[in-house]
């Protein structure tokens, strides 16, 4: 073991020397939470359950009556749903980010975010992916896109963007989920033997029986290394990918080749974004402020700002480009983006992705949570605008101006975005109940090297 | 297997221990941790793990399936569509590309699992609830030793810092 490695441990947890936890402390604050819930997590369970239930009910009357029921027209035949697919898609990124490319660049710090990141993760792609069925219309027709063996020899086109999207997306929350539950497997392990009964048995069986022996480590340590150096360029291919669902077309205001990295850098944005939303209210509900620092705040907000930069920067790019390609076409479509029908989504998107995170260069922003939470919200909301001014404003206003049309979104689309978010949350919810939001074994991986060093000197 | 089970309660004193007891030749050793921790991997001498072997062959294996997948699907309906080839190989990479990622990380899950031994019913004999909470285990094994080795074991185990030693079976 390195000194540099104990002292950055020492430095990650933040707490004065005297007061280091012990591997049994952090095994029972982290685990503290998986107890039967009080009346609040009910009530809000509940809440989540009702919206899901409303939206559950809109998209049955969308199948029964038709697309007539979504806002979306000829030619706007996109909107809400595919928006709010991109949004999922890319609030999923962060937890990738976090997990793979932070464990490569050797980021000591996300060992306590990297969890609650991971499920994020999971639960937005489930979110996600509900939309492109929801927006199929004929959802049991989905089937087209799976490369089944039809007698007809019809095989899915494979030069199709919305095919390589499965094959992304598809790909992306199988190996996520893999990373995820490889790194709970020891934590269960913990659990199995904290409970007796049922759960012991629960636990015991997601476990697979993991013993920590340091042979089974050593394979398990591998391929969290493997599955770090895969997930990152998946990370990476899957918006760039999503991004080519537009870029491919010839669309005006989508047919650009800064869209892949333009994507990317957004998703990243928006899903760091989300974890702050998110880790705030559950340090606080938990009781995880010896684990959950304001150092990680302080970095996460970094993060934040430098996405921020990033994306401010495609935005003022995307119009450099159109300008230089002198596309008369084009700069009449980018034109009526900032000054036409749909100018109020792009001046909010702009306010909140390239004016509000601007506050992140003071330390007081970053170090007080209520403030970050609020920069957050704003850059949540924000992102969904950017989808939709991207998506809506380009098809509203292609080559032809006999062709030009509004789209304003309807009831069902409305309650099946507000649907997303309480199905989203509810996930989470459950999660945080039942399995622990921090990795145990990661910190207390940092704690016995933080030891070791303390009992060194 | 009968044989001395000690625990630990810090990582350097197991290293110190594997150390100590390796080189009095005890090799058989099975030692539970509850942190990863390359030390101990390197304490005991074990190898780079074969998982990378089945990573590799899973990469293979997705991307010569998603080549198969594309590419015969289209030449078994060869209709040409958006002007482009029958076999339109910058489109089907990025299938390639997911599917290789996607077979190298399950078949590194699958090996993970059958290198582990996992999913086990039972867990050893020797190990202790602990195990997965505070504390670092040594498990030496003893059999057919006579009464001074074990006393010999022991003092050593307990000298490197053991907090508990017990005889397991």
């Amino acid at each position: 073991m390195t000194t540099d490695r104990a002292a950055m441990a020492t430095a990650e947890i933040e707490v004065p020397r005297e007061s280091l936890p012990t591997l049994a402390d952090a095994n029972r604050d982290i685990s503290r939470p998986i107890s039967p819930p009080r009346w609040r997590y009910w009530l809000v369970l509940g809440i989540c359950a009702a919206l899901i239930l409303a939206a559950a009910v809109a998209w049955t009357i969308q199948i029964r009556r038709g697309m007539g029921m979504a806002g979306i027209n000829n030619p706007v035949n996109w909107g809400v749903y595919i928006v709010t697919f991109v949004f999922w898609v890319g609030i999923a990124h962060s937890g990738t980010l976090i997990s793979a490319v932070l464990y490569l660049f050797r980021s000591g710090w996300r060992t306590t975010i990297n969890r609650a990141a991971e499920a994020m993760t999971i639960f937005a792609v489930m979110t996600a992916g509900l939309f492109p069925l929801i927006h199929l219309g004929r959802v049991w027709y989905f089937y087209y896109l799976v490369p089944y063996p039809s007698t007809r020899l019809l095989w899915p086109n494979f030069r199709s963007p919305l095919v390589w999207d499965m094959f992304a997306i598809g790909t992306y929350f199988t190996i996520s989920l893999v990373f995820w539950y490889l790194g709970l497997i020891p934590d269960l392990a913990s659990l199995r033997d904290k409970f007796t009964g049922v759960k012991k048995k629960l636990y015991g069986a997601f476990s697979l029986g993991w013993q920590g022996t340091v042979r089974d480590w050593s394979h398990y340590r591998r391929l969290y290394l493997y599955l770090a150096g895969i997930a990152t360029p998946l990370v990476l291919s899957v918006h760039s990918v999503v991004s080519w669902d537009f870029a491919v077309g010839i669309v005006p205001g989508w047919h650009s080749t800064i869209f892949a990295p333009y994507f990317v850098a957004g998703a990243i944005f928006s899903g760091i974004a989300m974890v702050i939303t998110i880790m705030i209210p559950l340090r606080w509900a938990f009781g995880l402020e010896k684990y959950l620092t304001k150092y990680h705040f302080d970095n996460m907000a970094k993060l934040l700002l430098v996405t921020s930069l990033i994306v401010g920067y495609a935005y003022a790019m995307e119009y450099f480009l159109t300008w230089y390609s002198a596309d008369p076409i084009e700069q009449e479509s980018f034109r009526w983006r900032a000054t036409g029908y749909y100018a109020g989504p792009f001046w909010i998107m702009m306010f909140c992705n390239v004016v509000v995170p601007m506050s992140l260069w003071f330390k007081r922003t970053r170090n007080s949570l209520a403030a970050l939470f609020v920069v957050t919200i704003f850059v949540n909301v924000g992102m969904w605008y950017e989808r939709f001014v991207i998506v809506v404003t380009s098809i509203a206003h292609e080559f032809e101006p006999g062709g030009w049309h509004v789209y304003t979104p309807s009831l069902t689309e409305i309650t099946i975005l507000v649907g997303s978010f309480a199905w989203f949350f509810f996930w989470f919810l459950l999660f945080s109940k039942t399995l622990p939001v921090i990795s145990i074994a990661e910190v207390k991986e940092h704690l016995a090297h933080a030891h070791e060093h303390e009992h060194r000197e | 297997m009968s044989g001395i089970l000690a625990q630990y309660d810090s990582l350097g004193a197991t290293r110190q221990a594997i150390e100590r007891l390796r080189s009095e030749g005890h090799e058989q050793l099975d030692v539970f941790t509850p942190v990863m921790s390359p030390e101990l991997e390197e304490a005991l001498g074990i190898e780079s793990s074969p998982v990378r072997r089945w990573a590799l062959i899973g990469g293979i294996t997705g991307f010569v399936t998603a080549l198969a997948l594309t590419s015969l699907t289209a030449l078994a309906y060869p209709i040409v569509t958006q002007g482009k080839p029958i076999v339109s190989l910058p489109a089907f990479f990025i299938i390639m590309f997911e599917m290789t990622i996607l077979f190298s990380g399950l078949f590194g899950f699958a090996g993970v699992l059958f290198h582990t031994r996992k999913p086990a019913r039972r867990l050893s004999p020797h190990y202790r609830p602990a195990f997965s909470n505070d504390r670092f285990g040594i498990f030496v094994p003893a059999v057919g030793a006579t009464e001074a080795d074990r006393v010999a074991i022991e003092r050593l185990l307990r000298e490197s810092g053991a907090v508990e030693v017990e005889v397991s079976e």
